[in-house]
């Protein structure tokens, strides 16, 4: 299989060859590259498409979800998809792209679910209850207290207001102040016009600004 | 008339427009908004006479990508004169860029310190079932292949058997054929009497004999 990828990727079998790992060489690598040499047969392709992309998908979903766990239980299963799917990837098109659809789907899927069983609902809410009980120096013991409650309060009211937009605003909401996605992107992942996008982005700012307003001044 | 309700038609070009387009408060933009409409006499306002002014709502549905800086320049400008002149979009405007701001300070959160050992196993676990699942195919290829093999095995089999069958099958037997006499033609045959005359020569005489199937008599005339 190595042999496969070395035949397919003179540029890897060459940086081997020259004393600079494979490892080495896919980091610097384009997502499609990688993709590429995953496909034939470089195992270590895929740990450098996890490396990439767990900090940043775990971001996503754990905005859309609100729920830290089963967030990275979604991104888990965002890679297991990845690792059975993507011989079935549309190279033409951005990994990115195809990794953040698979990613927002499943975190809609999960939102669903819980609407429909208020029980998980319930079980999310005491969970983030018994979250305010943790000691702070588990969070960022170099902190002065006072920093650190105030962090934690501001991140915690930005995640509520977030919390708080509805579900198809606050998927593009994520995407766009969060995950930097440019509006033909967002438009791909969350299977929208480009004008649906605008006009979704515009509303769920203006509503971020109206919730977090009152506690801004 | 309530001033909130007056249309500006952005392409019309119509008498009276007020150059000045001044709304700096809200007082000042539902005075102006009244005074436009007395000397209008009309709930039309020309805006083309406005280059720089726009509606608060025209502001709203570009205000998403003013804040993303992809606006051209003019919109820009004109985006800009409006927050200028308009307090209820600056005030609006401030609030979405000073929430953007808190949001995109965040801290991003790191994955778990057993992120990466969960998911090598899920994928262990994962490979294992793609290799079982391709086994599994395998073996029930071979499988079908085995069982559709007996199948045309004993089909041949079978066949064969048949034609065995077929070889070992009683001969017909068939009655003996019997020579059997055939009766004489006792049918009465129309006698053809021909005289030739002696004097006709032999072979002529001969052929007719022959091809008329009759019946030489000789007959000499005592003398």
């Amino acid at each position: 299989m190595a042999t496969a990828a070395r035949k397919t990727l003179p540029a890897l079998a060459h940086a081997e060859l020259v004393g600079s790992t494979i490892r080495d060489r896919l980091r610097t690598a384009e997502d499609s590259e990688v993709v590429s040499a995953f496909l034939s047969g470089e195992e270590r392709a895929f740990s450098e498409l996890v490396e990439r992309y767990q900090t940043r998908l775990l971001n996503f979903i754990y905005r859309t979800i609100g729920d830290r766990e089963k967030a990275e239980d979604l991104v888990q299963e965002v890679f297991i998809r990845v690792y059975r799917h993507l011989h079935r990837f549309d190279r033409s098109k951005k990994f990115s792209t195809w990794v953040y659809t698979i990613a927002s789907n499943l975190a809609k899927n999960e939102l669903r679910n819980r609407s429909r069983n208020p029980l998980v609902l319930f079980q999310t809410i005491t969970k983030n209850w018994q979250d305010e009980e943790r000691p702070l120096q588990f969070e960022d013991p170099g902190n002065r207290p006072d920093d650190l409650f105030r962090k934690r309060d501001i991140r915690e009211k930005v995640e509520e207001a977030v919390g708080q937009l509805p579900e198809h605003h606050r998927n593009v909401f994520v995407l766009r102040e969060l995950e930097g996605k440019s509006y033909e992107e967002i438009a791909e992942i969350t299977h929208t016009n480009l004008g649906t996008v605008k006009s979704r982005l515009n509303r769920a700012r203006n509503s971020f600004a109206e919730i977090i307003g009152p506690w801004l001044g | 008339m309530n001033p909130a309700n007056i249309q500006i038609r952005s392409h019309l070009n119509g008498p009276g427009a007020d150059e000045s387009a001044p709304y700096g408060s809200d007082r000042h933009k539902t005075r102006w908004l009244a005074a436009c409409t007395a000397r209008l006499g009309g709930t039309i306002i020309d805006a083309a006479r406005y280059p720089y002014s726009m509606r608060c709502s025209e502001f709203k549905d570009l205000h998403c990508s003013f804040v993303d800086d992809t606006l051209a320049g003019v919109e820009l400008v004109r985006m800009q004169r409006h927050i200028a002149e308009c307090a209820d979009c600056a005030r609006l405007d401030a609030s979405v860029r000073r929430s953007l701001m808190l949001v995109r300070s965040l801290q991003p959160i790191e994955p778990s310190a057993d992120f990466a050992f969960r998911l090598d196993a899920r994928l262990r676990e994962c490979r294992l079932s793609q290799a079982s699942v391709t086994g599994g195919r395998f073996r029930t290829v071979a499988a079908i292949g085995a069982i559709a093999s007996l199948i045309m095995l004993g089909y041949v089999a079978e066949t064969m058997k048949v034609t065995d069958q077929r070889h070992t099958l009683p001969e017909i037997v068939l009655p003996p054929a019997v020579a059997m006499a055939i009766p004489p033609d006792t049918t009465p045959v129309p006698s053809i009497v021909a005289s030739v005359s002696a004097g006709m020569p032999i072979w002529p005489a001969a052929l007719l004999v022959e091809q008329g199937g009759l019946q030489t008599v000789s007959y000499t005339q005592p003398r």
